[in-house]
């Protein structure tokens, strides 16, 4: 028996590989019940071309802090829903299979407290070399400074249509700090540095980023 | 006294915070709607009041300008004010109000309902509607802190009267 | 459901009087009243540890002025990174990298601007330096997705200014969510950070961790 077992063990970790690691995972960190709670999800999020790893590593996170077993079920089911609606939002937007990174993007924008429509939005609008896993994380970021959803996406708009990079998407949610600790309300903030963009409309040598050209700053 | 603390003087600032903490403290609690919050809230503010101690532009008006970061510190509690949090521990004892026509006792329930519905406004229209009838100010006193025009204000605050009508009649 | 008449708003707004208002108007208007009557106007006293907390968090930060958010914005040379996502972009990234590769044993591959090709094979990891000012602790751990949540496994240990704890760790790219647990059972977040609901009644704070390629954030 023991000569088979690392056989055994090096074809767990060829072919279900992944399917292993979560379970050790899950019972190394998570009491029993939970644990067969969250696999059940896992396997539906996977029928349905959803991430596991989130679902996961919310039952260890809830593990950690001590919480009721009820209560960290409860949280697994609502990212299994914000994953599902994200993937619906992001599908819409115009991504027939969005990845891994994308799905999980779009989670974190829901949770902050952003809709399923504006992930559509965000998705659209984000064309090369903006990702749409970047700017829903970059919109979701900000909608949890506290910016309004709706003035997230019209600030992300105006910085991807009048851009030139995509450093003008990333660097927003530390310009929106900066103005709010100046004393402004994340609205103002949003609502400035929207005008601001949009004011660069009109600059000279001011190229639309299009198609597949890679526009970056020099 | 601000001065003193941007020479180097830390301590000084302790006179500060003892004199500025319980202003503003009301206005954080209705906008937040828990006293634990706005302890959060002004804790918050403060320090962060202490970093930004150099920016100040009116240092004889530190409490206009501490206020303004209370202000943005509320704002962006925006998305926990969604859940009503610990309600305020009220009194059944008739609230002060001068208007009050027919000096019936106010009971904690209804109280409550309005701090609930206050918490359900938007947090500009919650504003106007704290600053005017909590914190008694008038609508060019509001402008003068908060910015906006007399008007714009006073289109803000009524549909905040229309919404909290609408709000405490589904309660019934 | 229909407001209420603009002359009762005017009412409320304190420039008529009840009596002022047309009869059909009086019930309405009492109404009102009775609405705005309930308002809760009792003044509110904070606790007196306030402003300890306060005086503490104050003297830290006259201690050691360089950790102010404008400044590190403003003058990216700053070696230490205070956690701050949002400023990990691309051209601050850069810089931060570069800082970064010169600790001894830095394992961190970087992709100069520019540069086409694919990703590289190994996951790009960014040395994140964690602080956090907590004088009255015995020790203070890290929890985030990084580490499966395990503060034990994750302690920061007491830097040079008094009070303030840290930590720092080689982070993978892309978004992490973490906290800070005081005394094994305190859960901080990084009030600087911006910050999401964890799903159990209190808030995780974010980070997200950039290179330099097109695959930023």
């Amino acid at each position: 028996m023991t000569r088979l077992a690392p056989v055994l063990l090096l074809l767990l970790a060829g072919s279900l590989a992944a399917q292993e690691s979560t379970t050790a995972r899950l019972n190394r960190r998570v009491p029993p019940g939970v644990a067969a709670a969250v696999r059940a999800l896992a396997d539906s999020a996977a029928a349905r071309g959803l991430p596991t790893d989130p679902l996961v590593d919310k039952a260890i996170e809830g593990s950690a802090k001590g919480v009721d077993p009820e209560r960290v079920v409860a949280a697994v089911r609502l990212v299994f829903t914000q994953l599902d609606a994200a993937a619906a939002g992001i599908r819409v937007g115009g991504v027939v299979i969005p990845d891994r990174e994308t799905i999980e993007a779009g989670a974190f924008a829901l949770a902050a407290g952003m809709t399923g429509q504006q992930i559509s939005e965000l998705v659209k609008l984000s064309i090369t070399p903006y990702t749409p896993a970047a700017t829903l994380r970059v919109a979701g970021t900000l909608t949890a400074l506290g910016v309004p959803a709706s003035q997230t996406v019209a600030l992300v708009r105006e910085t991807i249509r009048n851009g030139r990079a995509s450093a003008d998407l990333l660097v927003l949610p530390g310009r929106v700090q900066a103005q709010m600790a100046r004393g402004e309300s994340p609205a103002q903030a949003a609502a400035g540095l929207t005008r601001a963009a949009a004011a660069r409309a009109g600059a000279p040598g001011q190229a639309r980023p299009k198609g597949p050209e890679n526009s970056r700053r020099p | 006294m601000v001065r003193a603390v941007l020479a180097g003087d830390v301590e000084r600032y302790a006179e500060l915070v003892g004199r500025y903490r319980d202003r503003y403290a009301r206005y954080a609690a209705r906008m937040l709607g828990s006293v634990d919050a706005a302890e959060d809230a002004v804790q918050d503010a403060f320090i962060r009041a202490y970093d930004q101690l150099a920016q100040c532009r009116d240092p004889d008006n530190f409490a206009g300008w501490f206020f303004l970061i209370l202000r943005n510190r509320c704002f962006a509690e925006r998305r926990r004010a969604a859940r009503i949090g610990p309600m305020l521990d009220v009194e059944t004892q008739p609230i002060a109000a001068p208007e009050q026509p027919d000096g019936v006792m106010e009971t904690k329930e209804r109280v409550r309902a309005l701090q609930e519905a206050l918490l359900q406004l938007t947090p500009d229209q919650r504003e106007v509607f704290v600053l005017k009838h909590i914190e008694g100010l008038s609508y060019e006193e509001i402008a003068a802190r908060i910015g906006g025009s007399v008007p714009s204000l006073k289109m803000r605050m009524h549909r905040a009267y229309d919404r909290l009508r609408e709000r405490l009649k589904n309660r019934t | 459901m229909t407001g209420y008449d603009p002359l009762v708003k005017r009412l409320l707004d304190g420039e008529l009087a009840l009596a002022e208002l047309p009869p059909e108007l009086q019930a309405e208007g009492a109404e009102a009243l009775r609405l705005l009557a309930v308002t809760d106007r009792l003044p509110v006293t904070l606790p007196a540890a306030l402003d300890a907390r306060v005086m503490e968090a104050v003297r830290a930060r006259a201690a050691s002025p360089s950790r102010r958010v404008l400044r590190w914005i403003a003058e990216p040379r700053e070696l230490r990174l205070r956690v701050r996502p949002w400023v990990l972009g691309a051209g601050l990234a850069a810089a931060a990298l570069v800082l970064l590769l010169r600790a001894p044993g830095a394992r961190v591959s970087v992709r100069e601007p520019g540069a086409t090709a694919a990703r590289a094979a190994a996951p790009e990891r960014v040395f994140v330096r964690f602080e956090l000012y907590a004088p009255a602790a015995k020790q203070v751990g890290l929890a985030g997705t990084f580490n499966q949540w395990d503060q034990a496994a994750t302690p920061l240990v007491r830097a040079a200014k008094a009070g303030v704890w840290t930590v720092t760790l080689a982070l993978p790219a892309g978004q992490h969510q973490y906290a800070f647990v005081v005394d094994g059972r305190r859960w901080v977040t990084d009030p600087a950070a911006p910050a999401v609901d964890d799903g159990f009644g209190r808030r995780n704070s974010v980070i997200a961790v950039g290179g330099t390629g097109a695959r930023a954030l």
